[in-house]
């Protein structure tokens, strides 16, 4: 726990200070409609950083970096010039080409370098877990000064001035972007960028204050992505990008609820929920019916949640079967792990074992792989034929249970149906 | 006299010139008698090239140092694919994107079932066979496929290759079974060479990025404690390296190998926290400079493995 911690520790205070920066940038990229600009940059970056790499430079050298900037700088006069040029073509267009064509000059590039592919993925994934307290050092005080820079220079970053402080904003940009990329890589930094300032954007007008919620939620749920990583044993980039869209997912129905009439907001969100149930239940029904042996992820699901539905739908001798395959397959598979485990540890541990003993085992392991997928089958084929025999019963139900849930007119008419009844009958 | 003379010079040139053409047509029809062969990686092409000698023409698609795992193949590739009369895989799902090139490629010979197909798979011993599971460590389902790495297997692989040869070229039979055995008589000594070299790091267990070494492991008696990457192409997740650390610094890990393809940095931040070096070592033919054939690639990697092992 401590250890992990001691990891976490110098990748959340990079993060905050990624967050500082990007939320800033992202309010401006927003402002400007030109989101993709960061990836278009980073891949710009990375082409700098692949030249640099097939004249022979190493992977994290100062040329390597120079290299890198001073394509950044060239791109960003390009972008700068994008906004003159996008009177017939949306901006946005004209950065898309751009990231695309980088992309693909790095992929031509990289196929003729002698160490493939693998470079181009490096440059551009860096991992934030492996950030340490150096990254900070070299990032914290860059960062600072440019953020210093826009604040002195607000008045002329307002993305109407003219070309030249375009060219500054992007140029300054890219050398941000370029050394986030490199530390957290490109889908974490896109999500620095655009979650906190969207939800800035969602909640406040002035500039300050959309400043201020950006920092606060993107501090939080880097801390949040930090550690639901470390609990759940997850990618710690992945992680953090899943946790930042859902704090915009979760900020879209906080503002709904907030902003517009409560009870509407409220009304509206159960409505979709009940017409997506609806609509699940429904679709679930009619493929029972259409294909009864393929997936069907609704009943797998609530067989998953309740084992015991399985009791109601198969006979005594098909629930037999199905746990006699499920345990024999479950005993395939801790043999062959007994065997994984022990020529494992043969490898340097006591007496070697010879190659004819080697072979035996990886026989062995190939037969009780086959015996385990030959039990699988079985449990499928049994599953599958029970439900094709209830499928329209089931079916049926499920459609009932569809229509119950939806939110349509059936149970004010099913009331209606009730009380006319009720009114025919004789006193 | 000066008549004679002349005849003799222009007579010398035509006989030189005739010379050069007959040399040229010898040349080109030896060339053209060579059996066109395309390997998936360059391991297997050294390992075809042993058999075949002079005699063979031999391609690998994948070019040196890149994943075969993640090749993209090119336009290219179908041509080299029409031409073979051989074609030499490593099965086991590592080169899984032949299926849909020979597919595409028009050349029934090299399909499944043809007589120039050759899974260099056969007969090996597969290690950590999973089934279906995708277990801890490698995804492969048919079992880790990284089994060029014992050396030994070399065996296995060079007479599955010489099967296929005499089918195809049974005139020369004789030319690859001597050259075969030649080559495993040469590995044979190199290979107690490189034991002896890797024997203090018996004792000595070690971390990797990715589980590429287990037939090395075991034919060199290595203990590999844990990997870096748990599946390929995830990256780890905070609790897993604090794990590898916590086994790291419990079992006295001093050595991290890393292939030349693999991020660099994250395998640097482990070792710096464990106070470990990192030894890049090539999977392949080819990965890094000196490792041009089969055997100096074990050569190179067996010398970087015990340079490490005596600099603690």
């Amino acid at each position: 726990m401590s250890q992990a911690i001691a990891f976490l520790w110098p990748a959340f205070l990079v993060s905050v200070c990624l967050v500082g920066i990007h939320a800033y940038f992202g309010i401006q990229v927003l402002a400007r409609k030109v989101i993709f600009v960061d990836l278009a940059l980073a891949q710009i970056a990375a082409l700098g950083a692949t030249v640099a790499f097939m004249l022979g430079h190493p992977a994290q050298s100062p040329a390597t970096y120079a290299y890198s900037l001073a394509f950044t700088l060239l791109a960003s006069v390009l972008l700068a010039f994008t906004r003159l040029w996008a009177t017939r073509v949306p901006q946005e267009a004209l950065i898309g080409v751009i990231y695309v064509v980088a992309a693909a000059v790095s992929i031509l590039l990289i196929d003729r370098a002698p160490q493939g592919a693998e470079h181009l993925k490096q440059i551009l994934t860096g991992n934030i877990l492996f950030a340490g307290i150096g990254e900070l050092h070299a990032i914290a005080p860059l960062y600072a000064a440019i953020g210093l820079l826009h604040f002195l220079l607000r008045r002329r970053l307002t993305g109407a001035g003219s070309l030249v402080w375009e060219f500054f904003f992007f140029a300054t940009f890219g050398v941000v972007v370029t050394s986030s990329v490199a530390i957290a890589g490109v889908l974490l930094v896109f999500s620095f960028l655009i979650v906190p300032a969207a939800i800035g954007a969602i909640f406040a007008r002035s500039f300050a204050t959309q400043l201020a919620i950006g920092w606060a939620v993107g501090t939080l749920s880097s801390a949040v992505g930090l550690a639901a990583s470390f609990a759940f044993d997850l990618p710690t980039g992945a992680a953090m990008v899943c946790t930042f869209g859902g704090a915009l997912g979760l900020s879209g129905v906080l503002y709904a609820v907030l902003h517009s009439s409560r009870r509407t907001a409220w009304r509206m969100a159960i409505a979709a929920a009940r017409w997506s149930m609806t609509a699940i239940l429904a679709g679930s029904a009619l493929q029972l019916v259409v294909a009864p042996r393929t997936d069907q992820p609704v009943l797998d699901a609530a067989e998953y949640i309740f084992p015991s539905l399985r009791t109601i739908y198969l006979t005594r001798g098909e629930q037999s079967a199905l746990a006699d395959a499920s345990e024999h397959a479950e005993r395939y598979r801790t043999e062959a792990e007994r065997l994984n485990d022990m020529e494992g540890r043969s490898r340097s541990e006591g007496e070697a074992l010879d190659d004819f003993t080697v072979a035996r085992i990886s026989s062995l392991l190939r037969s009780y792989g086959e015996m385990r997928n030959g039990e699988q089958f079985v449990m499928t084929e049994v599953r599958g034929r029970a439900r094709q025999r209830v499928r329209w019963t089931v079916s049926f139900a499920l459609l009932a249970l569809a229509l119950l849930v939806s939110p349509g007119p059936w149970r004010r008419m099913w009331a209606q149906a009730r009380v006319l009844r009720l009114k025919g009958r004789p006193e | 006299m000066r008549n004679s003379s002349q005849t003799k010079s222009i007579l010398l040139c035509f006989a030189m010139m005739l010379a050069c053409a007959y040399s040229v047509l010898a040349w080109s029809a030896l060339a053209q008698d060579r059996v066109p062969i395309v390997t998936t990686t360059t391991d297997l092409r050294s390992l075809v090239e042993a058999v075949g000698g002079d005699r063979v023409e031999v391609i690998s698609l994948v070019p040196a140092a890149m994943d075969a795992e993640e090749y993209q193949p090119k336009p290219q590739d179908l041509l080299r694919l029409k031409n073979a009369r051989l074609l030499v895989r490593v099965g086991l799902d590592y080169d899984l994107w032949l299926d849909r090139l020979l597919a595409q490629a028009d050349n029934p010979d090299l399909g499944r079932d043809g007589a120039g197909y050759v899974d260099a798979s056969f007969g090996i011993s597969v290690l950590e066979v999973r089934g279906l599971s995708v277990g801890p460590g490698h995804a492969h389902g048919l079992g880790n496929p990284h089994y060029w790495l014992d050396p030994k297997n070399a065996e296995i692989i060079t007479s599955t290759i010489l099967e296929a040869l005499a089918r195809r070229d049974p005139a020369n039979v004789s030319i690859y079974e001597a050259n075969r055995l030649a080559f495993l008589a040469r590995l044979e000594t190199k290979l107690s060479e490189w034991e002896t070299k890797l024997a203090p790091l018996k004792a000595r267990p070690l971390v990797a990025y990715h589980n590429s070494w287990p037939y090395f492991a075991r034919r060199f008696r290595l203990d590999f404690v844990g990997f870096l990457e748990t599946k390929p192409g995830v990256p780890p997740s905070p609790s897993h390296l604090a794990a590898i650390l916590q086994t790291m610094r419990a079992r006295a890990v001093r050595i991290i190998v890393r292939e030349p393809s693999q991020p660099e940095r994250d395998v640097a931040f482990l070792a710096g926290k464990a106070g470990a070096s990192v030894v890049t070592l090539a999977a392949s033919v080819g990965a890094l400079p000196r490792t041009d054939d089969f055997i100096s690639l074990f050569e190179r990697n067996a010398e970087a493995l015990s340079a490490a092992a005596s600099a603690q």
